[in-house]
């Protein structure tokens, strides 16, 4: 054949080097090691020179040792995961601005190390952890979950994280906890947008779970992602991923948790409900007033080649379906 | 006359540049450049297109009110020129939209514009473009007389509907939305206070 036609799902020559790296980095860190490459992971090194950003994710060094020795799970074995370039390029982080690409350009001024969660509400064991204390006891795993965004894309990301159901335990909540709510650092000198007139979101960000959900295996507490410690503009350095519901939902840098009887008022929710439900659980059926869910874009999309694929109930992830049977998912969305 | 022909050329410049920019990038993009447009390239060209094609109608409409309240009157001969690249962008912006965002099938655009509200308005702003696009030509103007005045104050209507089409779309941040609304809301204001008829009444 003369002409090579590229389908969109296929990689770029470019796009290669990052990722035969990545599924071989295990091996490499083994080499890396051998080599006293003490200054970043060599999947990092590799990452750096392709695709050319100054970056230093891998910090705390305790972190990222942590993170290096995640075991990889069963999870999204069969998915193709998304560039390192396009996870860490396209977010929505409204603290750091509106634009795709503004958390990439403007996280740096947020302040990952030291970080502490304030653990509060109806629970035996209340007080600050620092994520020292959250991570100490857990060892961590590589989950590649898809993530459906509530704007009609999706990308396929291998996370780093625990299970939320674990830290939930430590905190052992009471019979009357029925909610779970989370909030993002409040500091607009670390997070600048947040002190910008023309954002109708009131800070700090806010989301919540039912216990249930929150209970769930599926439901991570995610610390790093290709096999780094997590990228700030990414939710450093401790993020929720619930993959079966809208990316709004899995709220980043997180330094709140209250258990609370009542359901809680959660960010995009309390701007727009007819738009945003709190549920948000991933449904082709059930449209945004002005876009269609029914199918979404599989990013990174090429121009002639936008990637559509059709949009799966609960992004998916059929084993959640017995959390919601008897409500109807069309008034409750 | 140098004068005009230097506004000329620059009207020119400012209504090609977008699109020739546009061009490299996709170029770019295709010959396997990642970092063009970032990574829904696609939405990224629907945007630009909406906001230029957005930016000469005010151009447009700014011409006559320049001349009117500042006596800046160099945009005046170039009317025709902004609102034809304001009818180019957002004929641009519309094929994007089908095409790289809805690929092309009729059945689910045609579906789009009826349910959702902003886009039927952007529509009806497109196709309200194109009468004034076809008259634009000097024997139109010539065949129609006054009646070519009239119909092209079909601008204003143009105008509103472009507004309205771009303040439904706000999501959390409505500065840009707010700004290009108000502009409008000024322009058109403008031209009322100081029609004859409100003069008359003053």
């Amino acid at each position: 054949m003369l002409f090579k036609i590229r389908r969109s799902s296929e990689a770029r020559e470019h796009e290669v080097t990052s990722e035969s790296v990545y599924a071989n980095r295990r091996q490499f860190i083994g080499q890396a090691g051998a080599l006293a490459l003490a200054a970043a992971s060599p999947v990092a090194v590799a990452l750096e020179t392709h695709d050319g950003r100054s970056r230093s994710p891998n910090k705390p060094a305790w972190l990222k040792d942590k993170v290096l020795a995640a075991r990889e799970t069963p999870w999204g074995a069969d998915e193709t995961v998304a560039p390192y370039r396009s996870i860490t390029t396209y977010n929505n982080f409204y603290e750091f601005g509106l634009d795709k690409s503004d958390p990439a350009r403007y996280a740096k001024t947020l302040q990952t190390d030291p970080w502490s969660v304030k653990i509060s509400g109806e629970c035996e064991a209340p007080g600050t952890l620092t994520l020292e204390d959250i991570l100490k006891p857990l060892s961590l795993e590589e989950r590649i979950y898809r993530l459906r965004c509530v704007e009609a894309w999706s990308m396929v990301i291998p996370w780093i994280g625990f299970p939320l159901a674990e830290l939930i335990k430590r905190c052992k909540p009471l019979s009357t906890a029925k909610y779970i709510e989370f909030e993002t650092l409040l500091d607009p000198k670390q997070m600048p947008e947040q002190s910008s007139r023309f954002s109708t979101i009131k800070w700090p960000y806010r989301e919540g779970l039912r216990m249930d959900e929150a209970m769930h295996p599926l439901t991570l507490m995610a610390v790093g992602l290709y096999g780094e410690v997590l990228p700030k503009q990414n939710g450093a350095p401790l993020r929720l991923v619930v993959p079966w519901k809208y990316g709004f939902k899995s709220i980043k840098s997180i330094v709140g948790i209250r258990f609370s009887e009542h359901m809680p008022s959660t960010s995009w929710n309390g701007i727009a409900p007819q738009e945003y439900g709190f549920y948000a659980n991933v449904n082709p059926e059930v449209d945004h007033p002005r876009w269609s869910q029914a199918s979404e874009r599989r990013l990174p999309s090429g121009l002639f080649a936008p990637n559509r694929i059709e949009t799966q109930l609960f992004n998916g992830y059929d084993e959640v379906a017995s959390l919601y049977s008897g409500m109807n998912l069309k008034k409750l969305y | 006359m140098a004068k005009r022909r230097f506004w000329s050329v620059l009207v020119w410049l400012i209504g090609l540049a977008p699109v020739v920019w546009l061009l490299v990038q996709v170029v770019r993009l295709q010959q396997g450049e990642w970092d063009v447009l970032g990574n829904e390239p696609g939405r990224a060209i629907v945007f630009f297109t909406g906001e230029w094609s957005f930016n000469f109608l005010v151009l447009t409409l700014a011409a006559s009110s320049l001349k009117r309240q500042v006596s800046f009157a160099a945009l005046m001969p170039q009317r025709r020129k902004l609102g034809l690249f304001c009818f180019f962008y957002a004929l641009l912006h519309a094929l994007a939209y089908s095409g790289f965002l809805l690929e092309w099938q009729w059945y689910e655009i045609l579906n789009e514009l009826i349910e959702r509200q902003y886009l039927t308005f952007g529509m009806l702003g497109l196709l309200l473009l194109l009468p004034l696009t076809v008259t634009s030509t000097k024997g139109w103007q010539r065949r129609l007389g006054k009646r070519w005045k009239s119909l092209h104050k079909a601008v204003y209507v143009v105008a509103v509907l472009a507004a309205v089409h771009y303040v439904l779309q706000i999501r959390s941040d409505w500065f840009w939305p707010t700004l290009y609304a108000m502009l409008v809301t000024l322009l058109l204001l403008e031209r009322f206070m100081t029609s004859k008829l409100i003069r008359k009444a003053i």
